[in-house]
């Protein structure tokens, strides 16, 4: 299943979906915040959010797995 | 059978093409971008609209049967080609909104000049205080690009309620006529079309140019016609004196001195007087088609192009939100003809692009930040910290020092594409020599004899924005541009109040004492710094000569690149270039 994987370590900023929420190529969906500047996390594939593994607030590293979308 | 080709073909024809196509989802998110993007590019089009109406209404001149600054522009200048600078600057915030010239680049048959005219709207084109700076700038501008400097005078002398801001000093207004005797020194023309009353300084600005053509209606003398009947020895105004002067006022019928039955018929300091304005206007187009300009084929290493890449994509790719990342040589791309960029040491330096790439065909370097996050760089940083886009670290200043000092062996004008937030600091970077090697790249800017030009595309702040050829380089920026996302200052509002208060905090905390004054003040603080980094407020002050909108950069990086090409002072012959040779190893 495709996966959102954080390309930097940071914080999770905003969440942008929720489950269940169809999302497309390019859609934004999720914020990580490191060095003062926002990342944003574009989505790779079409499809529906099945899980959200972080929430806001959360310190993630790199490579970790921020949304499943099935 | 005859060949021609163009130069270095190998090198210049076809370039690494740069860039990609936005996909359908990159458009659809960014739709907001571009709402941001214009809301400022509406309030900088009315402030524009505002100075253009400064003074008497248009139809008062045209009613007269005269012509305003802009009626003279728009009838001198090829269509197509003026590139406005300076439209907002009023450092003094002058009652009357503007600076009372109106400047810019522009072709004029077909040749590039600086253009430069007195509002006749504003006071019959009176100095008034940051005008002589504005005018500095400009002499500035034509005196490093080496093209002509063409004046429309109409200027009726000093505020006179104000003339302590225009009048002393080491840049004030009479430095124009230093300028004036400094570009004729150094061989570039100054044409001046003379219209109007223009006594004492005005007189000054007509005589101190190269070439004077006068409307019949125009004078130029030491002193106006008042000043010579208006001697009052007493030193101050009683009620005697005061009938005197409504006596001599009423029955004064003299002609202002100076006029073209004088400097024409008499001492023939004008070369040309016409009975029309448009006649001035002739004349001095008459005298640009005289004016030394190569063919542009002499200078050209491949024909024109437009980029590959829509221009209009740039309204979509760089963030208004100041935090975001972006891909710049996405931006890059929609800059330079058929998208296409020969890059220098893209492995080393991460933090920097640099490298030429083709303006109309011409080679030009361009220099610009990368944004992003670069983890496991800098080296010097031994994994304590990642480095960030925007920010300069060794590497980077190393290689931009020694790609500007190429530049200069090859002659190769120069593009900065500005978004920093500074010099990475502390003691890592301190003993990795940062303060040493930023002062380094002045040094390699001002040892070139090059035309640089300057886009603040977002952020330009702390030193960072000196080193990458800011304004302050003097004598190599020949301009600096903002966007519609500029935003310049020393330093993040929030940072400055944090600097500033932060021990303040700390002793109103220790005392017990309730933090919200001090809270108050910094925020107050954070507030007036974000006003006064607007894009608005940068034009104004004089932290860029213009903004202009994302679309439009190219056509100011065109105007500057065929400038700088038109008569240049010095020629590296392409076959003999280093760089496209260094490049390719």
């Amino acid at each position: 299943m495709p996966e959102l994987i954080a390309p930097i370590a940071g914080n999770v900023w905003k969440i942008l979906v929720a489950v269940g929420d169809k999302v497309e190529l390019d859609d934004e969906l999720v914020i990580l915040e490191a060095l003062k500047m926002e990342t944003p996390i574009y989505c790779d594939d079409a499809g529906t959010v099945t899980e959200i593994k972080v929430k806001e607030g959360d310190a993630v590293n790199e490579e970790d797995v921020l949304i499943v979308i099935g | 059978m005859s060949r021609k080709q163009t130069p270095l073909r190998p090198y210049f024809e076809k370039m690494a093409e740069i860039g990609k196509e936005l996909r359908e989802g990159e458009v659809r998110r960014s739709q907001a971008n571009v709402e941001l993007v214009r809301e400022q590019e509406e309030i900088i089009a009315k402030e524009i609209l505002r100075v253009k109406n400064a003074g008497i209404p248009a139809e008062k001149i045209h009613q007269r049967g005269g012509m305003t600054i802009h009626d003279r522009l728009e009838y001198l200048v090829d269509a197509g080609t003026w590139s406005p600078l300076h439209s907002l600057y009023n450092p003094n915030d002058n009652v009357e909104g503007c600076t009372g010239v109106v400047n810019g680049i522009g072709k004029i048959e077909g040749k590039w000049a600086v253009i430069i005219g007195f509002d006749n709207k504003v006071m019959a084109g009176a100095w008034i205080a940051g005008q002589a700076e504005n005018i500095l700038m400009v002499t500035d501008m034509a005196k490093r690009l080496n093209v002509p400097l063409v004046w429309l005078t109409n200027c009726s002398g000093v505020k006179l309620m104000e003339q302590e801001t225009v009048y002393a000093g080491r840049r004030s207004s009479g430095a124009p006529f230093y300028r004036h005797a400094d570009l004729n020194h150094l061989g570039i023309p100054i044409l001046n079309g003379i219209y109007g009353t223009n006594p004492a300084g005005g007189g000054y600005q007509g005589i101190s140019p190269t070439i004077l053509l006068a409307h019949d209606n125009a004078n130029i003398a030491v002193g106006g016609a008042g000043i010579v009947g208006g001697m009052n020895p007493k030193g101050y105004i009683d009620e005697e004196a005061a009938q005197a002067l409504i006596e001599g006022t009423k029955n004064f019928n003299g002609k202002a001195p100076g006029r073209v039955e004088t400097h024409f018929d008499q001492t023939a300091y004008f070369r040309e007087a016409h009975d029309t304005e448009q006649g001035v206007l002739d004349g001095i187009k008459d005298y640009m088609r005289m004016m030394p300009a190569y063919d542009p084929v002499m200078f050209r290493v491949a024909e024109p192009a437009e980029p590959r890449l829509a221009v209009e994509d740039l309204n979509l790719l760089l963030p208004a939100n100041q935090k975001r990342p972006y891909d710049a040589i996405q931006i890059l791309s929609r800059l330079t003809d058929n998208s296409e960029f020969m890059e220098y040491r893209p492995e080393y330096g991460r933090e920097v692009f640099t490298g030429i790439a083709k303006i109309d065909g011409f080679p030009v370097a361009f220099i610009g930040n990368q944004q992003g996050v670069f983890p496991g760089y800098p080296d010097y940083a031994n994994g304590e910290y990642p480095g960030v886009g925007g920010k300069h670290y060794r590497e980077g200043l190393i290689k931009q020092g020694e790609f500007v000092t190429l530049c200069g062996r090859d002659n190769l004008p120069i593009v900065w594409l500005q978004d920093t937030t500074g010099i990475d600091v502390g003691d890592l970077a301190e003993e990795a020599e940062l303060l040493a090697l930023g002062q380094s790249l002045v040094y390699s800017i001002e040892q070139t004899e090059l035309s640089m030009m300057c886009v603040v595309l977002r952020k330009g702040t702390a030193a960072a924005h000196y080193i990458m050829c800011g304004p302050q380089a003097n004598n190599n920026n020949a301009f600096t541009l903002g966007t519609p996302l500029t935003e310049i200052n020393v330093m993040h509002g929030e940072t400055a109040a944090a600097a500033s208060y932060a021990r303040r905090l700390v002793k109103e905390s220790e005392a017990g004492n309730d933090l919200a004054p001090t809270l108050e003040k910094m925020n107050q603080m954070i507030q007036d710094y974000k006003d006064k980094s607007q894009p608005a407020y940068c034009a104004k002050s004089g932290f860029v000569d213009e903004i202009v909108s994302l679309t439009d950069l190219r056509k100011y990086i065109q105007a500057f690149t065929g400038a700088n090409y038109q008569n240049p002072k010095s020629i590296t012959p392409v076959h003999q270039m280093l760089l496209p040779r260094i490049i390719k190893g």
